[in-house]
């Protein structure tokens, strides 16, 4: 039937595409905090083995990448509210321009509190 | 004057085991040809069986809606030099069957459509001596609604139609609110019920093909999210 596989993509679908991955990543984050906080009830020794774990430098990374991930999806998610109620609509483009903004400041923002307080990076 | 390669996504009903397949054209271009001017010369000097549909060549019937260089538009309303560029790739719109080259089955089209009652349902009976009156104003309401010229390319464009050929469709979204903003109209609930289904308006997600692609300039998601509030203020 059908062949064609491909439709150039437009900035409103690459919103739409990162909203998805990160709404599925998100979904896999949420699968794997079940499995580390199921550990409080096996147990302290392996919760607290679990958590050790938890605390080398590549997860303290990875939690930088993770509020970014969270972040994306939260500033469009609003985003699509704002194009719901009728906000901005004939300008979704600068909507979308301020959206990537407001969520890199906020990623910036929020990962250097992270790095500043916890020591995040491995070469901090 | 230049010489512009056509590669056309070509499919035989009759020829099933070959598929779909591209084909390529030369064709000499000058400036202001339109896509559908040379498709018309390959269709008469080269090769009579390709197909496709065409009517006005002026940008109103909607006939010639194609995917252009991955983009959907009227094949009458694209200029070729405006493309810049040396192979231009020119496909069925797609989300549709296609029944031959370049044309596909638009039944989703109007199936869609006639979910959304697109026509004026009137109560009262019309005023003796006049016609059913507006002021410029609520007339101002239906500029860029009344517009479309249901050539499909919107809904083509749209991966919620895509995933669910049952969707309503983006052309249907923009006919039903020209409905509940229309004035004269006295039964708006009548467009709007239909569309509170699982095949209707809550599967868009906002991804602003349509607007793209739209060869009129039109925004079936304005249209859209007005049909939410009003939705949504209906309910509650």
């Amino acid at each position: 039937m059908r062949v064609i596989k491909h439709y150039r993509i437009h900035l409103g679908t690459l919103a739409w595409i990162l909203h998805r991955l990160s709404g599925l990543a998100l979904i896999f984050y949420m699968l794997i905090h079940l499995w580390v906080i199921h550990h409080l009830i096996v147990g302290e020794k392996s919760f607290d083995g679990v958590m050790e774990f938890l605390s080398t430098p590549l997860f303290k990374f990875l939690e930088i990448g993770l509020i970014g991930v969270i972040m994306y999806h939260l500033f469009n998610g609003l985003r699509v509210i704002l194009i719901d109620m009728g906000v901005m609509v004939e300008k979704q483009k600068m909507l979308f321009g301020f959206t990537v903004v407001v969520w890199l400041a906020a990623w910036l923002w929020v990962s250097t509190v992270m790095v500043m307080r916890f020591g995040g990076l491995p070469f901090i | 004057m230049a010489t512009i390669t056509f590669k056309i996504n070509r499919f035989n009903p009759d020829d099933e085991r070959r598929g779909h397949f591209m084909q390529k054209y030369q064709v000499e271009a000058k400036k202001g040809d339109t896509i559908l001017d040379c498709l018309n010369r390959i269709k008469w000097k080269q090769d009579g069986s390709l197909t496709f549909r065409r009517s006005c060549r002026s940008g109103i019937c909607g006939s010639c809606a194609m995917t252009i260089d991955g983009v959907n538009n009227l094949a009458c309303e694209v200029q070729v030099m405006a493309l810049k560029r040396d192979t231009i790739t020119v496909e069925p719109l797609r989300g549709y069957t296609v029944i031959k080259d370049l044309v596909v089955s638009l039944d989703p089209l109007v199936k869609g459509m006639l979910k959304v009652k697109p026509y004026m349902i009137t109560k009262t009976p019309p005023p003796t001596d006049q016609e059913r009156l507006q002021s410029p104003e609520e007339r101002e309401k239906l500029d860029g609604l009344y517009e479309c010229i249901l050539c499909g390319s919107c809904t083509s464009s749209c991966p919620s139609f895509w995933a669910d050929k049952e969707y309503i469709g983006p052309h249907a979204f923009l006919k039903a609110y020209r409905f509940v903003a229309d004035t004269r109209d006295e039964a708006p609930r009548e467009h709007l019920e239909p569309l509170d289904d699982k095949h209707g308006l809550w599967r868009c997600h906002t991804i602003f093909n349509c607007v793209e692609a739209c060869p009129k300039d039109l925004n079936p998601t304005k249209a859209i999210s007005e049909l939410k509030k009003a939705l949504v203020n209906d309910k509650f």
